[in-house]
């Protein structure tokens, strides 16, 4: 998708809008040269608050599940790379985030950050909407606790004004380079975000949606109600047989194995694989989302049930895929049981280079977004921008609810990223391109697979493209550098 | 049917409406007039009648049709249940019925609205809300949208997909097969329509694995079949298509529609008990085999079939399905009516009628020197299968 698809729902500034639609072509041509005019300048150095350190590691690492010992754990850090904790590439940005600043927004200077001029010019004339569309953070070293950055802005573009689905806007493009005490640079940052009038995007077809029909529901008698019953408390309940411990689906009234009659039920796991699926297209029935993945999942318990499987497309579906039980309450006493891509476990080893081939694909990870979720990561990555927090002040600015930023996407697509790479993997850079928000209630799926691998250099540069879809698109691709096996030239 | 029925019975009458998607009549005409149809093929007057045999899924039940034949006393009814898996088992019982005497003519037929009356391909997602054991049935699926005959198929295919490496394009020469055959049929709803292989993969989704061409038709139609024994067919004008073998089957832990609970849901263990019968009663094999009808509600399961009777090995459908081998000229055409497809469908039965004409020698895609036609029914559920047999 590209920039200009954001796919925001907005509420109406009529003045704004009226504002630069009333503009002649003249006038906005003289409103571009003013926001250009510091095109191309640089900003002086701009020394963070804080030296890098284990507790806003250790917050950030548990706000996105980073569960990798490099980042939290002196014992298990690789003793043969640093010997030391080192803060995870993702949080580059975090070190050098004004923070929160009581009592109003917190300003940067204009001589010392180029787009703050900007910024403030866009504000005054009604683009007060803000959302980071695009980031490219590049690693040059790993960064320890102790460390201290300065951050260091140039002003690269200013877009003319475009509509986009998020509203009418321009693109603003900088580039920091981030640097430590000694004056050696350690990384880098290329960073678009889109200004906008919040209410002047483009509407979703079809207006308010339909009341939502409800799903058939399940037929029940004396024989089966345990089940829906155990549904309704989030339990899955396997029919079971006390004579010979067999175990069976759908439930009948003797044991399928033995015969018996004295049938009770195990709660089971909810581990399990899918074992085959379809995807309904047609006839659509309103109370479906489609395309609709329906599956039969084998589950761990080796007995089989039909279930949908959510936060998955379909061309993402492998027979023998994990999955996991989640639950839909589908109507006031009906809860279903649904299933979901299990999220992929931390890869304990750092993966072989010559394990590796092109086209390789990444376990799929799906992220449940909640509130908590999304505001814990906004909190932990220093960015008390409200529309990652407070609801209303979301919707003020165009948007349906909070979404995640785009620091947050940057840390948990890394975090599955070295999930699967390894602990010991050295991250070269990442690129980053947004597009339908995170809201809570959604969930956003990621997947991707190598894309290239440079074995020039003695080392494995290897590429992975990526993307994280959810309801309303993707929210997210991009790829990512990373580094395998030895003198790889990496962040070491 | 018994072994001892084998080679006993035979078809000797076929009669059918027109096949179209609006007949403008209603399903008891479209019953009635099938059975006079059938009736006038064979020459026997509606009188000698006293059997007959339908699906439990008609609803034009016997006592009004035999009203409208003016048939005055029927001897043996019944009905076989599990939708289109009742086809052959229809001809199986009155076969039965004739050898044992119960009844000497016994008239087995289908007919229904099932286009413009009733979407037969619309599912079940208003119904099934009871508490008996069929409508609990429906719990373990329909709250998760798996509501249509598709749907339930899809399951399968993607499995049968996974295991043997079959791909769509080969289910898709199921279609093109069925459709070419259509294309010389006047009496399929597909005449002088045939389709290519890109035509089927251009064919949009219905569910996953499933595109539009791999689904069979909803129709408007009857069809008829007359049986009694091979010497009272012999008094008889038409050529007797002897039965020389039919079979039911159900197997271990048989759902309809939706058995995906056993060990192996790539194969159909419920057809494989249909073909066991059928070649331990007849003493044939697949060698003996000139020309079927294998039951195409969907093309997919078309593969596993081939597999069941041993036309190829487990898995090998896919590669038996190539150079034309299930066209006319082939190792084994298929469907030379146009199938459920390409002609209609009409719940298998007028698989059953081709096949007689096969025997006859009177198809529009005959077969050279047909010695014995296998018919099979609806699979994924109960199901059955015939042979039929020349007199002699």
């Amino acid at each position: 998708m590209t920039n200009e698809d954001f796919q925001l729902d907005g509420q109406a500034d009529d003045t704004a809008a009226e504002l630069t639609e009333n503009q002649t072509a003249e006038e906005k041509a003289e409103f571009l040269a003013i926001l250009r005019a510091q095109v191309g300048s640089t900003g002086k150095p701009e020394t963070a608050r804080d030296r890098v350190s284990e507790p806003v590691i250790r917050t950030w690492c548990d706000a996105m599940s980073e569960n990798n010992p490099r980042y939290t754990s002196p014992d298990s850090a690789a003793a043969e790379l640093n010997g030391e904790v080192i803060a995870p590439p993702a949080m580059l940005q975090v070190w050098t985030m004004v923070g929160l600043r009581q009592g109003g927004t917190a300003e940067r200077r204009v001589e010392d950050t180029p787009s703050a001029g900007v910024y403030n010019l866009l504000d005054e004339a009604g683009f007060v909407g803000v959302v980071a569309t695009n980031a490219t953070y590049r690693y040059d070293r790993a960064l320890a606790p102790g460390d201290l950055l300065a951050g260091t802005q140039t002003l690269v573009d200013v877009s003319e004004e475009k509509s986009t689905g998020l509203g009418i806007g321009h693109f603003v493009t900088t580039e920091t380079v981030y640097s430590d005490e000694a004056g050696s640079r350690v990384g880098s940052m290329a960073f678009r975000i889109l200004k906008f009038i919040p209410g002047t995007g483009r509407k979703p077809d079809g207006g308010e949606p339909a009341q939502q029909a409800s799903r058939p529901q399940p037929a029940t008698n004396p024989s089966t109600e345990w089940f829906w019953e155990g549904c309704r408390a989030n339990e899955l309940r396997i029919q079971a047989c006390g004579d010979c411990d067999g175990m069976q689906h759908p439930p009948a009234v003797r044991c399928l194995s033995c015969g018996g009659a004295d049938l009770g039920h195990t709660v089971v796991s909810g581990r399990g694989s899918l074992y085959s699926w379809a995807v309904p297209h047609y006839p659509q029935v309103p109370a479906f989302e489609y395309p609709l993945v329906v599956g039969l999942v084998e589950l761990e318990e080796g007995v089989r049930l039909v279930s949908n499987v959510t936060g998955v497309r379909p061309d993402q579906l492998e027979v023998g895929m994990p999955l996991e039980l989640h639950w839909l309450d589908s109507e006031e006493d009906t809860t279903l049981h649904q299933f979901r891509p299990a999220v992929p476990g931390r890869d304990p080893t750092t993966r072989k280079p010559d394990e590796l081939k092109v086209g390789n694909r990444l376990p799929i990870c799906p992220v449940p977004l909640d509130t908590l979720l999304i505001v814990s990561t906004a909190l932990a990555t220093r960015d008390f921008q409200d529309v990652h927090h407070d609801p209303v002040a979301a919707r003020s600015k165009g948007t349906p609810d909070i979404f995640m930023n785009i620091l947050s996407t940057c840390g948990i697509v890394s975090r599955w990223i070295g999930n699967w790479a390894g602990p010991d993997v050295r991250w070269h850079s990442i690129d980053l391109r947004l597009g339908a928000p995170n809201h809570p209630g959604d969930t956003m799926t990621l997947s991707g697979s190598v894309t290239t691998i440079d074995s020039s250099d003695g080392g494995d540069l290897v590429t992975v493209g990526f993307d994280g879809t959810n309801r309303l698109g993707t929210h997210v691709s991009g790829t990512a550098e990373l580094g395998f096996g030895p003198d790889s030239g990496g962040d070491t | 049917m018994s072994g001892g029925a084998a080679g006993q019975a035979a078809i000797i009458g076929i009669g059918a409406t027109e096949f179209s998607k609006n007949s403008g009549r209603t399903p008891m005409e479209l019953a009635v007039e099938a059975c006079e149809a059938a009736l006038e093929d064979a020459g026997l007057p509606a009188e000698k009648v006293d059997g007959m045999v339908t699906f439990s899924a008609e609803q034009n039940f016997e006592i009004e049709v035999a009203r409208n034949l003016r048939v005055p006393a029927l001897r043996h009814f019944s009905m076989i249940p599990h939708g289109g898996g009742a086809a052959c088992g229809t001809i199986a019982q009155a076969a039965a019925a004739v050898y044992s005497r119960v009844a000497d003519y016994v008239l087995c037929y289908r007919a229904f609205n099932e286009r413009s009356w009733h979407r037969f391909g619309s599912g079940v997602q208003e119904r099934h809300g009871g508490a008996e054991a069929f409508d609990i049935t429906f719990s373990w699926t329909s709250p998760f949208g798996l509501l249509t005959p598709a749907s339930w198929v899809a399951m399968f295919a993607t499995r049968y997909m996974y295991q043997y490496g079959a791909t769509s394009e080969d289910f898709g020469r199921v279609a093109v097969a069925d459709r070419l055959h259509a294309s010389n049929n006047p009496a399929a709803f597909f005449y002088e329509r045939p389709i290519t292989l890109a035509d089927h993969q251009d064919s949009r989704w219905i569910v996953e694995p499933l595109r539009l061409l791999d689904c069979c038709q909803e129709s408007d139609g009857g069809q008829a079949l007359l049986v009694t024994t091979v010497e009272r067919a012999r008094d008889l004008a038409p050529t007797p298509a002897v039965i020389t073998a039919a079979a039911q089957g159900a197997t271990d832990d048989q759902q309809a529609m939706r058995s995906y609970y056993r060990d192996d849901i790539a194969a159909i263990p419920e057809m494989g008990l249909c073909a066991q019968q059928l070649w331990k009663s007849s003493g044939l094999g697949p060698d003996d085999i000139q020309v079927a009808n294998i039951y195409d509600h969907f093309t997919p399961l078309v593969l596993p079939q081939l597999e069941e009777f041993g036309f190829c090995d487990r898995g090998e459908a896919r590669h038996f399905l190539l150079d034309g081998n299930i066209e006319l000229g082939g190792r084994l055409p298929i469907n030379t009516n146009g199938g459920q497809l390409g002609e209609a469908y009409i719940h298998g039965m007028n698989g059953i009628a081709e096949a007689v004409r096969q025997i006859r020698g009177t198809s529009v895609n005959q077969v050279q020197d047909v010695e014995h036609a296998l018919v099979t029914s609806g699979t994924s559920v109960p199901t059955s299968a015939l042979i039929l047999g020349r007199d002699g």
